[in-house]
């Protein structure tokens, strides 16, 4: 939908409603409550418009098309409950008001899970050379705060024999690689029975059928129980909405993975749910100069991260957590 | 990150918890404590007492057809058929020939005179073997066909073409030639699913000077929250 429908849209309703006429829509519309009590508060809105401004044009405007977005999308259903065509409405409605307000051309997606995949992801620790481009390729695809720089990926940099990261240096900034030491990176490693996932009080956060846990960030209320419940601090918090250069926003999104996230939500690596879901590599597996990085479909037994599972010595984090990650780490 | 940090707030959600513990064992009675001692299993993650998910996983053996994903694109590069198989399948590397500046070399090492008021440019003054061990480097002739120069040749005297370097890179390094048909060394472009298009050698390592060049990290980190 373009800049100008909107505004057509914005006069229509100017011109065809005014606040007695939106509650009697409301109250003669007797199908559903939801509905109603939906209706009756964007009226209750325009009333109260109305004593603010005292005058009847002011409150017009306020059930402008913009406004009328904003209120479907406040009262929208979790992702997981919502029909396609709903999931459809939303993501166009989002799309909308990101034209409206920031004048900004996005595509969102809601690209389902592909049938008979299960993603899974490998990192080879004798390749990888801490260049970094994998990090800032995530920052860019995923449009992370630029201002606190908020990074999903963290890359340590290791002493020979250690192999848990928190005994790494994560603030590493000279030339690499250094002799005699290796570097290991950590994300969200998209556990099969991820703890994260239960301990959210919203549902917000839940593992798909491919196997990528994912946030919906609406549902999202920011209590961070999940952060708190990661063994692998996987998860991020934001505490602002992401301040972002217009020109180097990655427009290509999904719902799930790295649309606009509102402020004070908990995000964190998707695999890159909008690229990977359409077949193409998450972007710090195409941005690594190494090949350090191996994703796939666990589901095939001819695909790259079985090789890797099958051929290499592989290891994930704290293992005995039982949490499953589906990201191992392997030695060539 | 800071796993130090972790460890922290790991020590406040334990009290916290232990706290919430008290408060309902003394707001309502005992059987409360059941789900709150859950929420603590949950918590501090309950071990799983099913087969591993690694070998589950293994037992997978179904064959899933990566090209019936329907939105991969063709990549943009050019790539040709590679002459080996991976997992009983063709598939195909990025191409070189195109990428090499000068090529064809026949072009200048031919009958032709070469002018020498170009002689820098033309020789190869750039190129600085760094291949091979140290003092003992590898020579022009140790890879390049010494007559065909529009061909690499290997140690069985094989013509080797420039898009399949790999033929000749894998007699030595033999280990991360089969690594890389497998898929654990190099990476495929752009996609996960469809045909599968891997790098060649020469697309990431330089021949002359296969090793990486040290360098500073595309960017830094800060220490989380
Ligand atoms: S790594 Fe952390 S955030 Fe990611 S799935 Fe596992 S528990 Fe959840
Ligand atoms: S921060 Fe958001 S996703 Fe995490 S537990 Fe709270 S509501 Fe759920």
């Amino acid at each position: 939908m373009s800049l100008q429908d909107n505004e057509k849209e914005m006069e229509k309703d100017k011109e065809n409603k005014n606040t007695n006429e939106i509650l009697a829509d409301a109250l003669a519309d007797k199908s559903s409550r939801r509905s109603f009590i939906k209706n009756l508060s964007i009226g209750a809105a325009a009333a109260s418009a109305t004593l603010v401004t005292g005058c009847v044009p002011g409150a017009d405007a306020a059930v402008s098309g913009e406004m009328r977005l904003r209120w479907q999308e406040f009262f929208k259903k979790n992702y997981r409950l919502m029909t396609e065509e709903e999931k459809e409405q939303t993501v166009s409605r989002l799309e909308r008001l990101a034209a409206l307000k920031d004048g900004l051309e996005l595509q969102i997606g809601s690209e389902p899970p592909l049938p008979k995949v299960l993603y899974g992801y490998a990192f080879n620790i004798t390749r990888c050379e801490g260049f970094m481009e994998c990090v800032t390729a995530c920052i860019k695809e995923n449009n992370l705060d630029r201002k606190t720089h908020t990074q999903y990926i963290r890359i340590f940099e290791m002493e020979p024999g250690q192999l848990d990261p928190s005994t790494g240096d994560g603030k590493y900034f000279h030339e690499v690689p250094v002799e005699n030491k290796f570097y290991m990176g950590t994300q969200c490693f998209h556990c099969e029975n991820a703890p994260c996932t239960k301990a959210c009080p919203t549902k917000a956060t839940w593992r798909e059928p491919d196997g990528i846990v994912v946030v919906d960030y609406d549902w999202c209320i920011g209590c961070r129980y999940c952060q708190a419940a990661c063994p692998y601090f996987g998860r991020r918090f934001n505490w602002g909405k992401a301040e972002i250069p217009k020109e180097e926003i990655t427009t290509k999104q999904h719902y799930l993975g790295n649309r606009l996230r509102p402020m004070g939500k908990m995000e964190k690596c998707t695999f890159c749910i909008q690229r990977t879901r359409k077949g193409r590599l998450p972007a710090c597996v195409e941005a690594c100069p190494t090949g350090s990085r191996v994703f796939g479909n666990l589901l095939d037994p001819d695909s790259e991260i079985r090789y890797v599972l099958k051929h290499k010595k592989v290891f994930r984090m704290k293992e005995e957590l039982g949490t499953e990650p589906k990201f191992w780490y392997f030695i060539d | 990150m800071n796993f130090g940090e972790n460890k922290r707030e790991g020590n406040k959600r334990t009290t916290m918890k232990t706290l919430m513990n008290g408060m309902a064992r003394w707001l309502w009675g005992s059987f409360l404590l059941i789900p709150a001692l859950l929420l603590v299993c949950v918590g501090t993650g309950a071990a799983s007492e099913k087969k591993p998910f690694l070998d589950t996983i293994k037992s997978v053996d179904a064959p899933f057809d990566s090209r019936s994903v329907q939105q991969v694109q063709p990549v943009p590069q050019p790539t040709v058929v590679a002459k080996e198989e991976y997992q009983g399948g063709q598939f195909r590397v990025l191409a070189r020939k195109e990428q090499i500046e000068r090529h064809k070399c026949s072009n200048c090492h031919g009958e032709k005179e070469v002018k020498g008021k170009n002689a820098f440019t033309l020789t190869h003054g750039n190129v600085v073997v760094q291949h091979g061990r140290e003092g003992s480097e590898l020579a022009c002739i140790d890879c390049h066909h010494p007559q065909d120069r529009d061909a690499l040749e290997d140690k069985k005297g094989r013509k080797i073409d420039f898009d399949h370097s790999y033929q000749l890179c894998g007699q030595c390094h033999f280990r991360q030639k089969r690594d890389w048909l497998g898929g654990a060394h190099g990476k495929r472009v752009s996609y996960w699913a469809g045909e599968r298009i891997i790098f060649n050698c020469t697309t990431c390592h330089d021949p002359h000077a296969p090793r990486f060049a040290k360098r500073f990290p595309a960017t830094y980190s800060v220490p989380l929250n």
